[in-house]
């Protein structure tokens, strides 16, 4: 199967730091990746480049057979590859309800019209979220496990999606949130084939979702394959315990 | 369905709030003298300069400090259009609105990717180069000495000057209302909250803010060219930056980001200056006291307050 999502010799520099070098990934249609590396291994710094916040020092990245390399964020986002933020971010003086309408209309012109169909998903997405009570609610009134639900739920409004990037969606939430969140990226596996790459330390929950892990250490990628398959490479046990365990 | 996913209930509270007070302001006439109506008269360009500055920096976050010079590009052009080359009235004036425009299209390109202090400061330098410009240019401009213009009408009663400008801040108001409720009016609150987020989501922000700086200005060029009209004699202290102070100082009273806020904020203040004008300069050190109070408390101004006590009062009323 052609590959949906694929990086190859992806570099970036930020003066003398070279925060990723050489980094190959490929993402296929449907499929859930886990993206994992000690602190400071360059996992935001990826995100970030895949998603247009950063403009690769060389190497190239193409979605769909398209290089995206030279695109604006806006532009990724509106051929299907959205992404979530680390630190939570929403619109936060929007209601709850909002925030999932202009994650919509963010979509082009061509969204502004189906009115129905928005009110739709949204009250779906409301009632999966287990946020409609909290609607009309400005988001930073919610509290942090509701505004990481929140974040990731906006992304479930655009119909085009087929690439979702997240970046520590599990981190510092309760449990029930975190089964939400896991059970919204599952339904949306599932029912709309939607790709993930999902950068997380929760092992346990990378266990449960992910077909399969990159890990990322020093700005390239180490090792690929099931969870336990990655948890046995000597490099990744050194990141992890120390080099005395490898 | 909450009332955020279709709007209707908010845009029938606002009908329900604006069509009173219109109602009364075309009343005013009949119960006011030449002099107040006057005072009203330039309340309402105020209310219209103020809203649309609104437009920029309450809905969008962009903190420009160009607003006046928008005006003062409205009404110079239409002044000088009918001085050098003899325009009517009636194409000066949308030349006017149409200058300011593309002044503001093109102060927003140059500052597409400043924030904060620094878009302050250079919208600031942009505004200060205009004024500088009318002054120093009076070979053209005339400078301090005044530009005279043709009057809007023949005549000099007050309340056709009135109800020209209630019925220009009314039409103003209107489309500015609608805009903010449209998906453009979404996506400047997205920009004003996050703007990495609103790109991240998909959202053109650098068009966005462009097509913001561009209808924002055109607002305030339509209000500076009719203002034009009315005063008959135009100098540069239109461009002064004390004016951008005067509507900070009204958005900031009733409420920077509420559609509401220039409505209630500007004509308190204007009124107050004009009769406090006596005492000079200590009008803006009153106000400026006023707005710092209301920037070091989380008052901030007169509609988020009212919002705030209603409700508090609304579960009362429930229960009683």
């Amino acid at each position: 199967m052609d590959a949906l999502l694929t990086t190859t010799g992806l570099f970036k520099r930020f003066g003398g730091v070279v925060a990723a070098s050489g980094v190959s990934l490929s993402l296929r249609p449907g499929e859930i990746r886990g993206l994992i590396g000690p602190n400071g291994a360059g996992k935001t710094t990826l995100v970030n480049l895949i998603t247009g916040i950063y403009g690769p020092s060389g190497g190239d990245i193409r979605f769909r057979g398209e290089s995206l390399v030279g695109l604006a964020p806006h532009q990724i986002a509106r051929r299907g590859l959205l992404r979530s933020f680390q630190v939570c971010r929403l619109f936060g003086n929007l209601s709850v309800a909002e925030n999932l309408l202009v994650a919509d209309l963010a979509r082009g012109a061509h969204a502004f019209a189906e009115t129905r169909q928005r009110a739709a998903r949204a009250r779906e997405l409301l009632d999966i979220t287990n946020l409609a009570r909290l609607a009309d609610q400005p988001a930073k009134a919610l509290s942090g496990g509701q505004r990481a639900l929140l974040q990731v739920a906006c992304g479930f409004m655009v119909p085009e999606l087929r690439c979702y990037v997240l970046d520590e969606p599990f981190a510092g939430i309760n449990p029930v949130i975190k089964d939400a969140i896991v059970e919204l990226i599952r339904q949306a596996n599932e029912q709309r084939g939607i790709a993930f790459l999902i950068v997380s330390h929760e092992m346990p929950v990378m266990r449960r979702l992910c077909h399969g892990v990159s890990v990322l250490m020093d700005g390239h990628i180490v090792s690929e394959g099931t969870l336990d398959e990655v948890a046995a490479h000597p490099q990744v046990i050194a990141a992890y315990l120390g080099k005395s365990w490898a | 369905m909450p009332a955020r996913l279709t709007g209707h209930a908010g845009a029938l509270r606002d009908a329900a709030f604006a069509l009173p007070v219109v109602l009364l302001l075309a009343a005013m006439p009949l119960v006011t003298g030449a002099y107040l109506l006057h005072v009203l008269t330039i309340t309402l360009y105020y209310v219209i300069l103020a809203a649309s500055w609104n437009l920029l920096a309450g809905y969008t976050g962009q903190f420009s400090l160009a607003q006046q010079s928008f005006a003062a590009v409205g009404a110079y052009g239409s002044g000088l259009l009918i001085k050098y080359f003899a325009f009517p009235l009636w194409a000066s004036i949308p030349c006017g609105v149409v200058a300011a425009a593309l002044l503001g299209w093109l102060l927003g390109r140059m500052v597409l990717r400043m924030h904060t202090i620094y878009l302050a400061i250079a919208t600031w330098a942009f505004a200060e180069t205009i004024h500088i410009v009318l002054t120093a240019a009076y070979q053209i401009t005339r400078g301090e000495l005044g530009l005279s213009v043709p009057a809007l009408y023949s005549n000099v009663r007050p309340e056709a000057y009135y109800y020209t400008f209630l019925g220009l801040a009314s039409a103003s108001l209107l489309l500015m209302h609608l805009l903010i409720r449209s998906p453009l009016g979404y996506f400047m609150r997205a920009i004003r909250d996050d703007e990495l987020r609103a790109e991240s989501m998909g959202i053109d922000t650098t068009r966005v803010k462009v097509m913001v700086f561009t209808l924002s200005s055109a607002f305030a060029g339509l209000a500076g060219a009719f203002y034009a009209h009315y005063t008959i004699v135009l100098s540069p202290q239109m461009a002064d930056f004390g004016e951008m102070a005067k509507l900070i100082i009204m958005v900031v009273v009733g409420g920077l980001g509420s559609f509401m806020g220039p409505l209630i904020g500007a004509p308190p203040v204007q009124i107050a200056m004009t009769y406090l004008a006596r005492y000079g300069e200590w009008d803006m050190v009153i106000f400026a006291l006023i707005v710092i109070v209301l920037m070091r408390t989380t008052i901030g101004g007169i509609v988020p307050l009212a919002g705030r006590a209603w409700s508090r009062l609304r579960p009362r009323r429930g229960t009683a």
